[in-house]
């Protein structure tokens, strides 16, 4: 069932539709933002230079952004949804002739007032194109191979893009969202099953290997895996982020230290302190209490979207909500669970809190989306 | 899947009975049946989202319990000593074959300033400028006052300007550990180790880079952590390189030469025991890139390698070793040497003339140009571009330095007859000392191809065959006839029966079109012992003049050769060579009968 076919006239129209923005989302949002700028404030030695007062301009850009988004018809967003995608494929391939090398990965387009990371803009257009095709598609092919082949190929053309910048972070982010999509979606399990057994399979195979003759990683890429599971094999080279982590969520206890009293972060155990290890600092000062506060947040953003979704009669809508909502999710929960020690160090931010401009506005811009369905929707 | 039609026969029959349109039956049974599948789709969504949400709540309950397990967990209270010092000393070092030091990490401090935490700032800039006489009190002041929050005071401090900051007690003084490279023995082997510099830098810690030589080549893995510290081993003896250095340099002075190279190889594994690139520089405080004037003629240039010059007549013995391992000659044959031999507009000349004819030892052992040309005529252009191409002197040599690749030979555009003849006798094709200490090398160690290496490894190379034992063999031995009664008389050293081949070349013109004829190259390409050869030593000096009889002399066998010997005679003894000397014949006892 589609928007054409529920009745136009009990979408709301005009200037009044600001009123049915989601109000408790974007509150919700804005507090988890706030967290962002009070970290970034207290590891800059409290000052809002260099990080807290940028990452405030760019939030303030952000809602804007949201805004605007929001009040175009979501309609427009699913026809255009083909184009958007289209665009961001051509901007990752720009990025690796043409991008500029940082941090030993090649990632931004520079704007001149910004840096654009079209891997960013990718996770969402990803979404996108993955809802209007499930849309577009009959429900009784979604199970069919051929029609699971095509969305299959249209996520893995930008992950393999992405991971040769490279940014594995990324890629999974990518991969995960687009196959929570597929899930969504209501493609058979057994797809499901099949992958999830080769993978357990392939990681079997590895570390079987191991010492035999036909050991299918280099001897070094398994040194790797043991300082992944046992950091206190190798402390000071590839155990050092998360050893000094864990060290700063355990001195953070169940109080915490108070604002602006961190150690760990403040006193510089901890590098990417202001991005992907953010976290440590809030866990460092305000203990227990305040990180899981912060979980309890992000928890109430995925709650929202979902019932906001839920709400929603035509399937662009609800699988956009749902689609955005998983990728928020997945970004905080690959960012945590490497900052605790549960995932290994890959490359990804905090969403909303780490300090970084392409990543702030592309949200920014989802929930824009997640509000247009909201405000679009047939009452 | 059974389906309900969608005009039941019986309800049909019954409306038609009592005056009802079947059709309506039909909608109505279409629209059940859509329900029906919307229903189905919509339960599926359902629990699709369902499972999804499970799975979300797992997480949240996974990282949740993890940060109570975490806060509850016993703080573990951050090292300073564990974590400053250690996570600094990332970078592997560098030694030689026996383990000794060539390249090692110093910690050091950085000095920087957070001026709104300081105290008491005319107190400090005043006593900052008395420890460091190069400071301006006033521009410190200035720092301190205006609106910076942060600013670099030094990248590096000697502990005793670390103590006096101490003394000043300003907590907006502070200090950064710096992990520094250190070369501790100064300018030895500066040319291999290259060199490193800062890369990125944070308060607390700077990232070290190479910039050049092994530094640079071996960088990811000098920095890699997973080597656990394992040092990089090179195949230089630290002990052969000084002395090499030493006696290299004196020679270069003597000779008034304005720069020299030399190349010590083990003629089995290829390994570089020693490399000298004179003028050097001292890696601690590596110059920067000369900005005019020749690159050549800079001390960060590595001669050894990265030079490429015409090496003259060391390159006869190929010829004669081709010319023996394709059975058109033997020791003995005797070669046309009349001279001059004239080839188009060119004129082949000999340094004097050496008669009709020659055996090809003696060619080899008297240096005719023109013998050597008549041999390369009967091999041929294409035989001798193969011979040359397996020897290596066709392509940048292999050797693990940045500056290795760039050394790309250089060759004659076209490969005319008379290039032919000019390069057997090694004009006309320019190419790195190290290219030919490898081509010795393979010419010499049986006749297997080397691969320079500046690695230290154990087992001999055993790389495919270029020319056969004997001819291995054979032209060892003309080589030690040059020693012994040619033009490197000076090249003896008693008891390493070293056999050689000298080589001068005129320096071409830097407008490219022909040659001074004041300024050489020379070269001596030296093998010892010649009988069962094991090193190779390749000396060159750019541009010597010897002057201690009435004309100058610049010939090799002047220049290059005594300071070859010179070498050989303090390094063989390094390298675990026993003199081997003829007994003396018996003294004569006299058996006398009472």
């Amino acid at each position: 069932m589609s928007y054409l076919e529920y009745n136009l006239k009990t979408v709301p129209s005009g200037p009044t539709k600001i009123f049915y923005i989601n109000w408790a989302l974007l509150l919700l949002i804005s507090a988890v933002a706030g967290v962002g700028v009070l970290m970034l404030y207290s590891v800059a030695g409290g000052s809002f230079s260099p990080w807290a007062g940028q990452q405030m301009e760019r939030f303030a850009m952000g809602v804007v952004l949201m805004f605007v988004v929001a009040m175009i018809p979501i309609w427009f967003w699913r026809n255009i949804a083909a184009v958007a995608f289209g665009f961001s494929l051509i901007l990752l391939l720009y990025v690796e002739f043409f991008g500029v090398v940082g941090m030993g990965a090649q990632r931004w387009i520079n704007l001149g007032f910004m840096r654009l990371q079209p891997s960013e803009l990718t996770k969402i257009t990803l979404v996108m194109l993955l809802a209007a095709y499930y849309d577009w598609l009959p429900q009784d092919k979604v199970s069919r191979p051929l029609w699971v082949l095509i969305p299959l190929l249209l996520i893995l053309a930008p992950v393999f893009l992405v991971l040769t910048q490279p940014d594995l972070g990324t890629s999974i982010l990518l991969t995960a969202g687009g196959g929570i999509m597929m899930f969504l979606a209501g493609v058979h399990w057994l797809y499901f099953a099949v992958v999830i057994l080769i993978g357990v399979a392939l990681i079997y195979a590895v570390l079987v290997s191991r010492g035999t003759d036909w050991q299918l990683l280099n001897d070094y890429q398994y040194r790797r895996i043991d300082t992944f599971i046992d950091p206190s094999t190798d402390p000071l080279g590839a155990g050092y982020h998360i050893t000094q982590s864990k060290i700063a969520l355990g001195s953070g206890g169940w109080t915490g230290r108070g604002f602006m009293q961190g150690t760990q972060s403040r006193l510089n155990f901890l590098p990417e302190k202001h991005t992907d290890f953010i976290f440590t600092t809030l866990a460092e000062e305000f203990g227990f209490v305040g990180a899981f506060s912060l979980l309890v947040l992000y928890a109430l953003i995925i709650l929202f979207c979902i019932i906001s979704a839920m709400r929603m009669k035509d399937r662009f809508s609800s699988l956009l909500t749902l689609g955005i909502a998983a990728t928020f999710f997945l970004f905080f929960a690959v960012n945590m669970s490497m900052v605790m020690g549960l995932a290994p160090v890959v490359g990804v931010p905090l969403p909303l809190v780490s300090y970084g401009g392409s990543a702030m506005l592309v949200l920014m811009a989802a929930f824009g989306l997640v509000q247009s369905a909201h405000v679009h929707r047939a009452r | 899947m059974i389906r309900t039609p969608l005009r039941p026969l019986a309800r049909v029959l019954k409306a038609r009975q009592t005056g009802e349109n079947p059709d309506a039956i039909e909608r109505e049974n279409i629209r059940l049946r859509h329900e029906e599948m919307r229903d189905k789709a919509r339960l599926r969504a359902q629990g699709r989202l369902l499972v999804l949400s499970v799975f979300f709540l797992g997480a949240f309950m996974t990282v949740g319990a993890r940060m109570g397990h975490l806060a509850a967990s016993e703080p573990m209270e951050p090292q300073a000593r564990a974590s400053g010092s250690q996570i600094l000393a990332q970078r592997a070092d560098i030694v030689d074959r026996n383990g000794r030091i060539l390249a090692t990490n110093l910690e050091t401090h950085a000095l920087y300033a957070q001026p709104p935490i300081m105290i008491d700032k005319e107190k400090a800039a005043r006593e900052l400028a008395v420890i460091f006489p190069d400071l301006d009190e006033k521009e410190l002041l200035e720092d301190f006052t205006g609106k910076r929050e942060f600013l670099w005071i030094k990248k590096k401090l000697s502990p005793e300007q670390k103590q006096a900051v101490h003394d000043i007690g300003d907590p907006g003084l502070l200090f950064g550990t710096r992990e520094m490279r250190l070369y501790p023995n100064g300018s030895l082997a500066a040319h291999i180790l290259g060199g490193a510099s800062f890369g990125r830098e944070g308060v607390h810690s700077a990232e070290v880079i190479g910039v050049a030589g092994v530094e640079s080549r071996f960088d990811e893995f000098l920095r890699d952590p997973v080597n656990e510290g394992a040092p990089l081993e090179l195949s230089i003896d630290m002990t052969v390189q000084a002395a090499a250095e030493r006696v290299l340099s004196g020679g270069m002075k003597l000779l008034n030469a304005k720069g020299a190279a030399s190349v010590l190889m083990d003629v089995h594994t290829g390994e570089i025991i020693s490399m000298v690139s004179l003028p050097d520089f001292d890696p601690n405080i590596r110059p920067r890139p000369p900005t005019e004037g020749e690159p050549g003629d800079s001390p960060i240039f590595n001669r050894a390698v990265q030079g490429l010059y015409e090496l003259g007549s060391t390159f006869k013995i190929f010829t004669s070793a081709q010319a023996l391992e394709l059975g058109l000659v033997n020791p003995e044959t005797m070669i046309d040497t009349k001279g001059p031999m004239v080839v188009g507009r060119h004129r082949i000349r000999d340094f004097r003339n050496y008669g009709p004819e020659l055996s090809v030892t003696n060619v080899i052992v008297k240096s005719s140009n023109i013998g050597t040309a008549h041999m390369a005529l009967d091999i041929g252009a294409k035989r001798q571009q193969d011979f040359l191409r397996s020897l290596g002197f066709f392509e940048p040599t292999a050797v693990e330095l940045t500056e290795g690749p760039g050394a790309q030979p250089l060759l004659p555009r076209q490969w005319k007859d008379i290039s032919t003849m000019t390069i057997s006798y090694g004009h006309g094709l320019s190419a790195s000392p190290l290219h030919l200490a490898a081509a010795y090398s393979s010419l010499l160690n049986g006749g297997t191809k080397i691969t320079p290496t500046l690695l230290k490894r154990v087992t001999p190379q055993n790389g495919p065959r270029i020319i056969s034992e004997q001819t291995s063999k054979l032209s060892a031995s003309m080589l030690r006839q040059v020693v012994t009664k040619g033009t490197a008389s000076f090249g003896e050293v008693p008891g390493y029966h070293v056999g050689g081949k000298t080589g001068t070349a005129d320096k071409p013109l830097t407008n490219g079109r022909g040659y001074y004829d004041d300024k050489v190259i020379s070269t001596f390409a030296s093998v010892f012992p010649a009988h069962d050869p094991k090193y190779v030593l390749i000396v060159a000096l750019d541009e010597p003049t010897e002057t201690s009889g009435p004309k100058p002399r610049r010939t090799a066998g002047w220049t290059a050769v005594p300071v070859a010997s010179e070498m050989t005679r303090r390094m063989a003894p390094l390298l675990g060579l026993r003199p081997e000397i003829a007994p003396a014949a018996p003294a004569k006892v006299t058996l006398t009968s009472n």
